[in-house]
């Protein structure tokens, strides 16, 4: 571990070299980070929490070009670490071309970023947080290259409504998805006895619709998102039929303190085939979350947010069925570089982030954690 | 202190404090290519320029936003005009080019550097703290 973290900073500082060089319109920049969890019980992301865990390092390297006025392209490779989560493998995040027509219509193509929601897109750069890990109800971590991109098609824009009407931003978007191999709904599978040569994949559609009001620092929006999987390994299936998963934020901002809301809904029933049994497991995922941040001094920003997700299809008095979690964050910018960030959840049930192979002697139905990271960025 | 004279001394302080943000942001000038055909411009418009909002002006003029560095005219530029600290502004652009929906507008180390290009760069359009006859540029007015 300390010497893929090593390799990867290593990696970064090089590249920001290049950065620093005069490349015409070419660009690079880059991220690496690493974290760190301790938690009061229960093993958390399929890390040894427990008793303190820093296996979660992060990294990526993004290249792009603008090849005429109106072209764009770029690729972002990208590698992560978590516990039993991801591994060595450098998968490529998103890879593009970007026509810009007018600020009313542009296309890109190839491995997109979803827009979904207040921050689906750019979930898995660290730096751009407070949050050392965004609420979990909507933006789990260990299954966030699945929700993350798609290769596919999208075209989006943005329109003035006039001065007093505000600015429309939309966006709608077409393509194939695929679980990430090294991801944890397959680690899920896995548990169950099901493995899949190629990770199940599926069609995917959907649009993001958000209205930047007139009113100075507020911003709603709106997503919808049809999800569909198939998947056959030597053991048996996975087939969920198209589900329809809709999205509504909100985000103000005044001054140095900023708001942000969201609600997503996820009904949806996989049904796993091995051999002759059949598992249909029903969920109807209502999550929710409300935080709040204040930018203390430049280099000091502080928040707290509540994040709440109840499996509705299940009995939600059980401590599987539902995840809810408090928390409280700091984040010190020592440069324009380098950040550190320190984290406190208070964890009520174990719907969210447990994995059996991890807790082999069960759960406990609430935990504290403690989550700290640190990162570069150029 | 009478509450007269205390109000009458917070008036002066804030009128003070107003004078010289004022002032400072008018220490700022926008410049632009020759090719960029408007004469001024909107604060509004600027922000959506200078946040990758915007890629062109009314009259339909390709822009290309161009930053200094760092210093105390970057920092007026942000705080007067796209309303961002120097963190916010590059966690904005971060956002962009990490989740592949820009590019960075370019930077220069000096006000020197960012006329050459402006100078150079259809539709490029920045920002520094003066310009002499010797610069080619345009100056834009700025319309609140």
């Amino acid at each position: 571990m300390p010497r893929r973290t090593l390799l990867m900073f290593l990696l970064v500082l090089c590249a920001g070299r290049l950065a620093a060089q005069d490349l015409g319109n070419l660009q690079i920049h880059g991220f690496a980070t690493q974290g760190f969890l301790y938690s009061s019980a229960n093993n958390y992301l399929t890390m040894p929490s427990s008793h303190g865990s820093l296996q979660w390092t992060e990294g990526a390297i993004s290249v792009n070009d603008s090849l005429s006025d109106s072209l764009r392209v770029g690729m972002q490779i990208h590698m992560y670490q978590m516990g039993q989560i991801g591994g060595p493998r450098i998968a490529v995040d998103w890879a593009s071309g970007d026509y810009r027509l007018n600020d009313q219509l542009g296309f890109r193509a190839g491995k997109i970023k979803l827009p979904m929601g207040l921050y689906n897109d750019a979930q898995d750069v660290d730096s751009l947080f407070l949050w050392t890990l965004l609420p979990q109800g909507i933006y789990p971590v260990d299954n966030r290259d699945y929700d993350l991109a798609l290769l596919g098609v999208e075209a989006y824009g943005e329109r003035s409504l006039g001065a007093r009407g505000g600015r429309v931003q939309y966006s709608a978007y077409y393509g194939e998805s695929t679980l990430d191999p090294d991801g944890g709904y397959l680690l899920q599978l896995s548990e169950y006895g099901a493995t899949f040569p190629h990770p199940p994949s599926g069609r995917d559609f959907g649009g993001d619709l958000r209205w930047v009001t007139p009113l100075w620092g507020l911003m709603v929006g709106a997503s919808a998102q049809s999800q569909a999987m198939d998947g056959a390994g030597p053991e048996g299936s996975l087939h969920m039929a198209p589900v329809f998963l809709p999205a509504y934020y909100a985000e103000w901002k005044k001054g140095k303190a900023s708001f942000e809301a969201e609600y997503w809904r996820s009904p949806m029933c996989p049904v796993l085939t091995l051999g002759p049994e059949v598992f249909a497991a029903a969920f109807d995922q209502r999550a929710l979350y409300g935080m709040a941040s204040y930018q203390v001094t430049q280099k000091l920003q502080v928040g707290a947010y509540y994040s709440h997700n109840v499996n509705k299809a299940a009995d939600t008095s059980l401590a599987e069925n539902y995840s809810k979690d408090w928390v409280v964050s700091g984040r010190y910018n020592f440069n324009q570089y380098f950040y550190g960030k320190v984290e406190g959840h208070f964890l009520r049930g174990t719907g969210l982030g447990y994995y059996t192979s991890t807790n082999p002697n069960g759960l406990q139905p609430n935990a504290n954690m403690l989550a700290a990271r640190i990162g570069f960025t150029f | 202190m009478t509450g007269k004279r205390k109000t009458q001394l917070w008036m002066a302080v804030m009128g003070i404090a107003f004078a010289c943000v004022a002032a400072r942001a008018q220490d700022v000038v926008i410049v632009a290519n020759r090719s960029v055909v408007a004469s001024q411009i909107s604060e509004a418009q600027l922000r959506e320029i200078f946040t990758g909002v915007r890629s062109r002006l009314n009259d339909g003029t390709r822009t290309v936003p161009v930053l200094l560095k760092g210093g105390a005219v970057h920092e007026v530029f942000l705080h007067h005009y796209v309303r961002d600290n120097p963190e916010e502004f590059r966690t904005r652009w971060h956002k962009a080019v990490f989740t592949g929906q820009g590019s960075m507008p370019k930077e220069f180390g000096s006000e020197a550097e960012l006329l050459n290009y402006v100078e150079a760069t259809p539709g490029a359009i920045g920002y520094v703290s003066r310009v002499n006859e010797k610069n080619s540029v345009k100056v834009l007015r700025v319309l609140q």
